[in-house]
């Protein structure tokens, strides 16, 4: 029972025990300057995960969003010279598009969300691929500083990237708290059934929900290729699987129905002190991938709510 | 020589099995009847093992024996015929019979299916199945798969020493009398190996079948009736038996429905996979209850009604307007309820607040531009937890967290507040202590009042006839008997019986 | 009932029609395509996928699913050339000691992954795709990055060796898809495989041991993608953390594309060698008809989708998620 009651603040306790451990080994890491050029760094795999999490939190996964993040920096690295400004929207609406498939292939025809977004991925993937000739692609720096520059300037000390992702995190818990697609959502991850049995068309907003996961995963492309200046078909490799852990860790389990996008923030800047520490406590980035692997299966079989698994497949 | 001497089996908040004595001869066939919930199947799982009864003894010849799981059941010769079927679609006769106990045809881990198949025919043989052993089973009949999973216990008799008892649960329910009779001459004949426990819904097939048979009701044996003495009516009497008080279930409350205006009607509603055309309407203020046994179509109507099926052909009307398509959200915008018999599943979103469980099936009214107005859904749940006297520390306490009863009562209050009058009850008391079911026939007076038509599926017999203006019975899919239920001219349990078995 | 019937038979039927199609599509429109070369092209590229694509089919079967593989098999493939550089670099000196060194290894591997599901209780494609991550991780964790070289004549003979004008690892691959489909036909674990498939509490009902079957399975998929480590290095010469890199994407396509369902129960190894070839066949198709193959993987995207939907009766399925 008292396991039961500390659960839900494992979370930020972990955040706070970790950031504590690593500020004692060197107070250096606590200035504020650094905390937030940290979290400023964090900002495109933060937003990347605030989409998934609306995945996650229906209780599916949407394994495309790298792929996705991947096809839109080469989108945005090719269309910015002949679009400008509005190359964000085409970014945007290409990734609400393809979350929708997912989301359509999911609910309607009953295929898995692994599945179906592991193959949105690949078509993603494909298009990345064909758009840029398989290369690496640059952006004009002047335009891209025209145009996104405001993205990744500073204003005083804090990087421009975190105000994007407080207004995107602003909205998504708007989204979560006070609409009518939140409330569905979350009765989807708690108790599809109940749901579907209170005249609730649940398969619009399930699909709603990966289409947010897909826009928001363009969002992040978007920011990583400006702030990259440029793009290529593999450029944001590696974005899965802390994404992935920064959902689980943040307390969004696997089944879904709680957790939300505030512990997505938490868990994320979990995975940016688990990096940093790595750093100053010497272990080699190497090791990286490992240590997340475990960090993963340790917070899916700390979080997940086994009684609304029947058989585990 | 298989014997249960006082055997005791709780669960959190039910006494399922009260001192159940019961025993079975070498080559006797011993039918169990009683109503749904009155502890047929629990007793079974104690007998096959999947339950350990909390008190008393399990016996064979007269030496204590405990299971821990079927497996070890299986071991001392007791074996059980699903009433669903247990055999693994995709796998062929012969693996299915065997599943399990490969391992006397496997040599370091390879399967000799010759072998297997030449064991698995002189099982077919002893039902009397001439197919190959290598079809796959999901290409055999109903009737076919109900035999193999016969030939499949059956087994047993060249791995045990000693006696057999098989257990035969609703074995009948997809057979066609040809085949029941079939099935009968067959179990008859193997008496002279194994014993049998037979257990139906069909009166006259136990009766037909069975040597004794024990009356079961509310987890007691009422009796036991040897075949010489067993009489229809006798039995249905000892099986439902129970103390009715007209006040219990509101009866003074129940008042004249209005007539003169329809809610809905079906009229020739033919569902998909039935053959019967069905006729049905409901009013303001009228109870209706659906009364039939499990399977006889009663849920299927609910469905229907609900949107969640639709009809094949017919006309249904509701509140003057004929529909074509049919989905839940279409049925609720038009004012329909459904109070599901899964609670805790369907009904209420366990994780979910008061408020937002009361309000997910109208949230379009509570929000503006997808937005929801929290305050106005506050005021609404405090509003409906005072009204029903729902028992929850506030408009925030987890639904998850509620009694049976209180959880029921929210789901009540999710579409009485929506202004829903034609309401679908699922077995609204199911699990439900006796001070909870109690409040929910209030409300269903109170429902009554307010000129809500309702759709009623009932726990016991006796709900259905003390609540309702009117009962239809149902079986295998049609309409046999419409009853009027005015107060004071009520049918009886056996009026209602007669014409469902 | 007849519905039915023709629903099954198409879903039987159709991967082999689609394959058959493709390559006389694919013909039609260059010859060059059945030349002897190209197909001994299009098997060298088949092998270390159709390894994995076996040992995924068993998982598969059994209703979970498997996303281990690119881990496993650049973890088995760096570890397999270290070890054999270690024993002398030579397959004639001892380094053979290597060869079976990597399946245990490899078992070992499938069996932690197995455990991690099983134990822990967390579905496949999750605990599996940690340890993907987990696997990868180690590979990179043990070479630091780097490329290992193995330049043994008698071991790349896998490649050089040419019988028949196929490589000598597409012969030991089409020994090994027998051996695959000898243990899902005739062995106990084989078909309890399709038990735990098609019903898994029934199969648990009657006795059989779910978790150790289902260990069981992961363990045998392990030693499926040691093999495909192994003849990846045949392949390329040397191994490093990317050695396994997409061989998720194109073995999950390759079964589901082949008729194994996703369900579980249903399919086979047979199955997945058609997948194989469908993928592989489409993959170099494009390359012989002059289009770029970057648009394999999209193509494939779409196939797997068509396959799933084609094979999954939805009356049966309440919701996916």
């Amino acid at each position: 029972m008292t396991m039961q009651r500390i659960k839900p603040h494992l979370p930020w306790i972990t955040l706070l025990v970790l950031t504590a451990m690593v500020g004692v080994v060197d107070p250096n890491f606590l200035r504020p300057a650094n905390l937030l050029s940290l979290a400023g760094d964090i900002v495109p795999l933060f937003i990347m995960a605030l989409g998934l999490t609306f995945a996650i939190y229906i209780g599916g996964i949407d394994l495309s969003v790298q792929s996705m993040a991947n096809m839109i920096t080469v989108i945005a690295s090719i269309y910015l010279a002949s679009l400008g400004a509005w190359v964000a929207v085409l970014c945007i609406a290409a990734g609400f598009g393809l979350g929708m498939v997912s989301g359509f292939l999911t609910t309607r025809l009953c295929v898995p969300s692994f599945i179906s977004t592991l193959a949105v991925g690949g078509v993603c993937f494909s298009i990345a691929q064909w758009l840029s000739g398989n290369r690496a692609l640059n952006m004009d720096a002047e335009q891209r500083n025209a145009v996104f520059g405001w993205m990744i300037g500073h204003t005083g000390i804090v990087p421009n990237e975190l105000f994007l992702a407080a207004a995107l995190l602003a909205l998504c818990l708007f989204i979560e708290r006070r609409t009518i697609l939140g409330r569905v959502l979350k009765a989807v991850g708690a108790g599809e059934p109940a749901a579907k049995a209170s005249g609730i068309d649940v398969g619009r907003y399930k699909m709603l929900a990966f289409a947010i996961s897909g826009a928001l995963a363009a969002i992040a492309g978007l920011l990583f290729s400006v702030k990259l200046s440029g793009g290529a078909p593999t450029i944001a490799n590696g974005f899965l699987l802390p994404a992935i852990v920064a959902v689980l860790v943040g307390g969004t389990p696997l089944t879904g129905g709680v957790g939300g996008v505030l512990n997505t923030l938490i868990g994320t800047l979990i995975v940016a002190v688990i990096r940093a520490s790595m750093l100053y406590l010497g272990v080699e980035a190497t090791q990286q991938q490992m240590l997340f692997g475990l960090v993963l299966i340790g917070a899916i079989a700390l979080t997940i709510d086994r009684s609304k698994l029947r058989t585990v497949k | 020589m298989y014997q249960l001497s006082s055997v005791d089996k709780k669960f959190p908040g039910v006494h399922a099995l009260k001192s159940i004595d019961f025993h079975i001869k070498r080559g006797e066939i011993v039918g169990l009847v009683g109503e749904n919930g009155a502890g047929k199947s629990t007793l079974m799982k104690v007998i096959y093992g999947a339950y350990q009864p909390d008190g008393g003894q399990i016996l064979i010849d007269g030496k204590p024996v405990h299971f821990a799981n079927p497996r070890q059941a299986m071991k001392r010769g007791i074996g059980m015929v699903f009433q669903e079927q247990s055999l693994i679609p995709n796998l062929t006769v012969m693996e299915n019979i065997f599943l399990g106990y490969e391992a006397q045809f496997t040599r370091l881990g390879v399967v000799n299916w010759k072998a297997m198949a030449a064991a698995a025919k002189k099982q077919l043989a002893k039902v009397k199945l001439e197919i190959d052993p290598a079809t796959v089973t999901s290409a055999l009949s109903f009737a076919q798969r109900q035999l193999v999973e016969l030939a499949k216990v059956l087994t047993l008799e060249e791995r045990i020493e000693g006696d057999l008892v098989i257990l035969l649960d609703e074995p009948t329910s997809v057979l066609s009398e040809e085949e029941v009779k079939l099935l009968f001459k067959l179990v008859r004949e193997l008496t002279s190996r194994a014993s049998f426990i037979f257990v139906s819904h069909r009166m006259d097939e136990v009766m037909a079948l069975s040597d004794r048979i024990y009356v079961m009701k509310d987890g007691q044996v009422m009796d036991v009736v040897a075949k010489a003495d067993a009489d229809a009516s006798a039995i249905q009497h000892k099986m439902v038996g129970r103390h009715v008080d007209r006040e219990y279930y509101r009866e003074q409350r129940q008042k004249p429905y209005d007539a003169s205006r329809t809610l809905f009607e079906m009229r020739d509603i033919v569902l998909p996979g039935r053959p019967h055309k069905l006729d049905l309407a409901l009013h303001p203020g009228e109870v209706l209850c659906l009364v039939g046994t499990e399977g006889s179509g009663r849920e299927a109507i609910l469905r229907t009604i609900y949107g969640m099926l639709a009809p094949v052909s017919g006309r249904f009307e509701m509140k003057g307007q004929e529909l074509r398509n049919f989905n839940p959200r279409r049925s609720v915008a038009m004012g329909v309820g459904y109070v599901p018999r899964e609670r805790k599943v369907e009904g209420i979103v366990s994780g979910m607040n008061v408020y937002e469980n009361i309000t997910l099936s109208q949230l379009g009214r509570y929000s503006r531009a997808g937005v929801i107005d929290v305050a106005r859904e506050k005021a609404l749940a405090r509003d409906w937890i005072r009204k029903l006297s729902i028992k929850a520390h506030s408009e925030f306490a987890d639904c998850g967290n509620l009694s049976g009863g209180n959880q029921q009562k929210v789901v009540l209050s999710k579409w009485r507040s929506g202004g829903s009058d034609i309401m679908l009850l699922d077995h609204p008391t199911r699990g439900l202590d006796i001070g909870a079911k109690e409040d929910v026939y209030d409300m269903i007076r109170d429902m009554s009042d307010d000129g809500v038509g309702i759709v009623l599926v009932a726990d016991t017999l006796e709900e259905a006839i003390g609540l309702s203006h009117t009962i239809v019975v149902l079986k295998d899919g049609a309409i046999r008997q419409r009853f009027d239920c005015r107060p004071g001219a009520k049918p009886s349990l056996y009026d209602l019986l007669h014409h469902m078995i | 009932m007849k519905m039915k019937l023709t629903r099954e038979n198409v879903i039987r039927w159709a991967p082999a029609l689609v394959l058959l199609g493709l390559v006389v599509l694919f013909t039609a429109i260059n010859p060059a395509f059945l030349s002897q070369r190209n197909l001994a092209r299009i098997a060298l590229a088949a092998t270390p996928p159709m390894m994995v694509a076996l040992g995924v089919t068993f998982i598969i079967v059994m209703g979970s699913i498997d996303l281990s593989m690119e881990g496993a098999v650049s973890l088995c493939a760096v570890l397999f050339c270290l070890l054999f550089l270690k024993l002398g670099g030579s397959l004639g000196a001892g380094a053979w000691l290597a060869i079976p060194a990597i399946l245990l290894c490899g078992a070992f591997f499938g069996w932690l992954t197995g455990m991690v599901h099983v134990r822990l209780q967390i579905p496949s494609f999750m605990a599996s795709l940690a340890m993907g991550f987990v696997g990868t991780g180690a590979a990179v964790l043990v070479t630091g990055g780097d490329i290992v070289r193995i330049d043994d004549d008698v071991f790349r003979a896998l490649l050089t060796w040419r019988i028949l004008g196929f490589p000598l690892m597409v012969h030991i691959a089409v020994l090994l898809v027998l051996l695959a489909w000898f243990i899902q036909n005739h062995t106990t674990l084989g078909r309890n495989f399709y038990a735990v498939g098609g019903g898994e509490e029934l199969a648990h009902a009657s006795g059989v041991n779910v978790r150790r079957v289902r260990l069981a399975g992961f363990a045998l998929a392990g030693v499926f993608y040691a093999i495909a480590a192994i003849f990846q290095v045949a392949r390329l010469g040397q191994a490093e953390s990317v050695t396994g890199a997409n061989l998720m994407f194109i073995a999950i396509t390759s079964v589901v594309v082949g008729g194994v369902a996703l369900w579980g129960g249903i399919g086979g190894v047979l199955n997945a060698v058609v997948g194989v070839l469908i993928v592989n066949v489409i993959g170099n198709g494009m390359v012989v008809i002059g289009l770029p193959n970057y648009l394999q993987d999209g193509l494939l995207g779409v196939l797997v989708i068509v396959a799933v939907v084609l094979s999954t009766d939805r009356r049966l399925v309440s919701f996916a998620k």
